[in-house]
């Protein structure tokens, strides 16, 4: 039995998943089938087996190897802005940081380098203000819905694998696709990752559910969680829909999208990022789904309105919350949580731990499975926006080939994502992340169902905005499921059009 | 005596002082203003670029696909746009009801307080410092213990409620339409009452102790007395107190933005959260702009009220 039949269940329930992976698969290879590159990693076997089966087969010497691209002696200067690892992110992290720019000085003795680490949340802006004074750094690692806004302004310098000795091949399509605006590539991915369906096992079976089945499809979820509220009286699944909060469609478009529905066409195998299809009837079924746990069954948290994920872990850990969808890195964090508990808490957020389990997201009612693909991409900013007016391109793809290695992008990717470089996979280091931390082979097997955001300038409008609003339309009942697509159908074709009101 | 008063009445008035131009008054205080002219000169690089700067922006479109610098002028589109919208009045009605109960209950709030700790009482010092913990605690922080203590789930006010047998489901606060603005009234209240008590405070100290002695001697009852002698001498610190009050309530951000984000369904957007949507989470640079023009407008209103209630008899001082 596999590691996917063991999370996934046993039986016909686990037949059941496997010939959902497998089409799952083959959908993505489908995807995939549209790009001119061969695949470093052969993606259509891609599942936990295989994921392990790779692992510590090549070993790599990354400065030398970027020394073929830019010489190790070679002598210059280059400043770099990035989300680094902060006081609450585990201790490798940081030593893994620590030992990037040693490594970096090793390789590149007489390259000085002023770097910059700025927090997720402040990040973004920091960036806008520094481009309009002219102050912005020579490189950036943005978060991978960020960089085609800069693109479209036409901040960054155009930037492929190509340009720092690697091949488009070796990274993922959906992630090329994430910097790739009008057919030119503004930047390299660094780091992917997926979300996947976490379940407090405990739960399921005091609720008289399979303890190792996870919800097969979107429509099981509304019933497990009814079933679990009904017998139990704790919240079945933890909805989020906070308003102007990126958490909630990273949470409801995989729903979206199983079903058939997507915001634009982001989902389709050739996305123009055209037409509408929020208002189709995938997205209502989507939305309907929602509603009926929210409203006619009351068995999600009642705060969803103002929950995002982080509200949602109190719950988890106390045992009054049944499922969520997380990232890799939630395993850790409920770990430490447990740490933290004292006396009673402790035996019980202990046992909450004990029985985690992590499982593939639900499909559509097809057998459509998606996820929203995450991470981060590193980018070149024009000289003309750069402080001082140069940019000494050549330690920036020092730094760009140093930092985008299949090496350095398991390694600075240690504790919370997947390396972007899909030759890490092949690292003896990803065989050792296998090894120490737990799940990671399950969100590691959604990243083929991984569907990135519409790469438009308008995104984060349409994501962060106008989808919330739509469910909060719908979840409060100011509007009906139908009158709550259309309208925001209405926005989003407005500001597709470049209007769009206030 | 007669005699004498007579004798000044025939005295004509001597014609009133020629007040100096204001010209010849600058360069009468040419060295007073040499001293400050550092502190105008970097007032005009950090507060008047940004005003000027900001006008400026709100007569452009600035599509998410255009760097600002490729801005289109679009005239008064973004005003227009602003003004017809629907929403900008629902959350203008929303900003008018959280600024309008947030001073006023602060402030009848503040004014009690202040009254009470104006007396003698064992403890008095105590109590003064506890309720003065509300202002110092960083508003972040309220926030967010605020969101727990609301919390529709698991808060402890609703399951207080529950155990004193007042409802039998956890109160809905924050995730209601209805009830969502006026929750968060309450912990701006909650976060700003000792300010006004601290106004207002300052304000009792200059109500003369013998007009309130005298006031009683001659049978003038608790009401009477605050009404006639204590209000009188507390309409300009209150004046003050609720033009600040009222200036920082139409300026709040932190508590609406971190306990509901301006949801559930924009019922606790008002002003300035909306303005920080538009220009930092949609990247409309020009209508967020001219939202804040709007609002700039009328909070200089209020700060010439402010500055007048302030100025208040200054002239005639000087004239003294």
């Amino acid at each position: 039995m596999t590691d996917l039949d063991r999370h996934a269940g046993v039986g016909g329930s686990a037949a059941r998943q496997v010939v959902k992976f497998t089409f799952a698969v083959s959908l993505a290879a489908s995807l995939m089938s549209g790009t001119v590159f061969a695949q470093s990693v052969d993606l259509s076997k891609w599942s936990p087996d295989y994921v392990k089966s790779i692992a510590g087969t090549t070993t790599y010497d990354t400065a030398k190897d970027c020394g073929a691209v830019v010489p190790n002696d070679y002598t210059g200067k280059v400043t770099y802005w990035y989300t680094g690892p902060f006081e609450a992110d585990p201790e490798i992290s940081h030593r893994q940081d620590k030992a990037f720019w040693e490594a970096f000085k090793v390789a590149y003795p007489n390259i000085e380098t002023d770097v910059q680490s700025i927090t997720y949340n402040e990040l973004l802006d920091k960036f806008r203000t520094a481009l309009l004074g002219n102050a912005a750094p020579m490189v950036v690692r943005l978060q991978i819905l960020g960089g085609v806004e800069f693109a479209a302004k036409g901040y960054l310098n155009p930037l492929k694998p190509e340009d720092v000795g690697y091949s488009s091949a070796d990274f993922w399509p959906g992630a090329l696709k994430s910097v790739t605006y009008e057919g030119v590539g503004y930047g390299i991915p660094t780091n992917n990752e997926t979300m996947a369906l976490i379940w407090n096992a405990k739960i399921f079976a005091d609720a008289g559910l399979d303890p190792e089945s996870p919800p097969a499809t979107w429509d099981d979820l509304v019933i497990y969680s009814k079933t679990i509220h009904d017998k139990l009286g704790i919240a079945g699944y933890g909805l989020v829909a906070k308003q102007n909060a990126g958490n909630t469609p990273f949470r409801f478009m995989p729903q979206l999208w199983a079903y058939g529905g997507g915001a634009l066409d982001e989902a389709a195998a050739t996305p123009g990022y055209k037409e509408v299809w929020i208002n189709n009837e995938g997205s209502k079924a989507a939305l309907q789904a929602a509603v009926d746990m929210y409203v006619r069954d009351k068995s999600v948290p009642v705060s969803a309105l103002t929950n995002t994920q982080a509200d949602n872990q109190g719950p988890f850990i106390a045992g009054e919350l049944a499922m969520v969808i997380a990232h890799p890195s939630e395993y850790a964090r409920m770990n430490d949580l447990a740490s933290k508990a004292t006396g009673a808490d402790k035996e019980k957020a202990d046992a909450v731990v004990a029985n985690m389990r992590y499982g593939l997201m639900p499909t559509g009612p097809d057998g459509k499975r998606a996820v929203v693909f995450g991470g981060s991409n590193i980018h070149m900013v024009k000289s003309d926006f750069v402080e001082g007016g140069n940019v000494d391109e050549q330690a920036v793809k020092a730094l760009i080939c140093m930092w985008t290695s299949p090496e350095w992008s398991v390694k600075l990717n240690w504790a919370s994502s997947n390396p972007g470089h899909l030759g890490g996979f092949r690292t003896e280091w990803m065989k050792e992340r296998l090894e120490q931390t737990r799940f990671l082979d399950i969100t590691t097997s959604m990243l083929p169902n991984g569907i990135p955001f519409p790469v438009i300038p308008e995104a984060p409008e349409i994501m962060n905005i106008i989808v919330p609003d739509m469910l909060q339309n719908a979840l409060t009942e100011t509007m009906t499921v139908d009158q709550a697509v259309e309208d925001a159908a209405m926005k989003v074709q407005a500001i597709i059009d470049g209007s769009g009101g206030i | 005596m007669s005699t004498g008063q007579a004798i000044f009445r025939d005295v004509p008035d001597p014609p009133a002082p020629k007040r100096p131009s204001l010209g010849s008054r600058i360069v009468k205080s040419r060295t007073d203003y040499l001293y400050v002219a550092p502190a105008i000169l970097v007032m005009l690089v950090v507060i008047a670029y940004p005003i000027y700067y900001t006008i400026e922006l709100s007569f452009f479109n600035t599509p998410a696909s255009l760097a600002l610098s490729q801005k289109q002028f679009n005239g008064l589109d973004n005003y227009v746009t602003i003004l017809t919208s629907s929403i900008f009045w629902k959350v203008t009605w929303q900003t008018i009801i959280w600024t309008v109960l947030s001073t006023a209950i602060a402030f009848l709030l503040g004014l009690g307080a202040a009254l009470a700790l104006n007396r003698e009482f064992a403890g008095r010092a105590l109590l003064r410092g506890l309720l003065l913990i509300p202002w110092v605690v960083s508003a972040v922080a309220a926030s967010y213990v605020w969101k727990w203590l609301y919390h529709s789930d698991f808060g402890a006010i609703g399951a207080l409620m529950v155990q004193l047998g007042v409802t039998d489901q956890p109160i809905n606060f924050l995730d209601n339409t209805s009830t969502s603005l006026y929750s968060l009234i309450v912990v701006n209240v909650w976060k700003e009452f000792s300010f006004a008590m601290i106004m207002l405070m300052a304000g009792l100290q200059t109500v003369p102790d013998t007009l309130l002695r005298a006031a009683q001697v001659d049978g003038a009852s608790p009401w009477q007395r605050f009404w006639h002698v204590t209000w009188p001498h507390l309409s300009s610190v209150s004046t003050v107190t609720i033009l600040l009050l009222v200036v920082q309530n139409f300026n709040s951000f932190i508590i609406p933005f971190i306990m509901t984000g301006g949801g559930p369904v924009g019922s606790t957007q008002i002003w300035i959260t909306h303005i920080y949507e538009l220009a930092f989470l949609r990247q409309r640079w020009g209508v967020g702009a001219a939202y804040a023009v709007l609002l700039f407008i009328i909070m200089m209103t209020l700060g010439y009220f402010y500055v007048r209630a302030l100025t208040r008899g200054d002239d005639q001082r000087a004239g003294a």
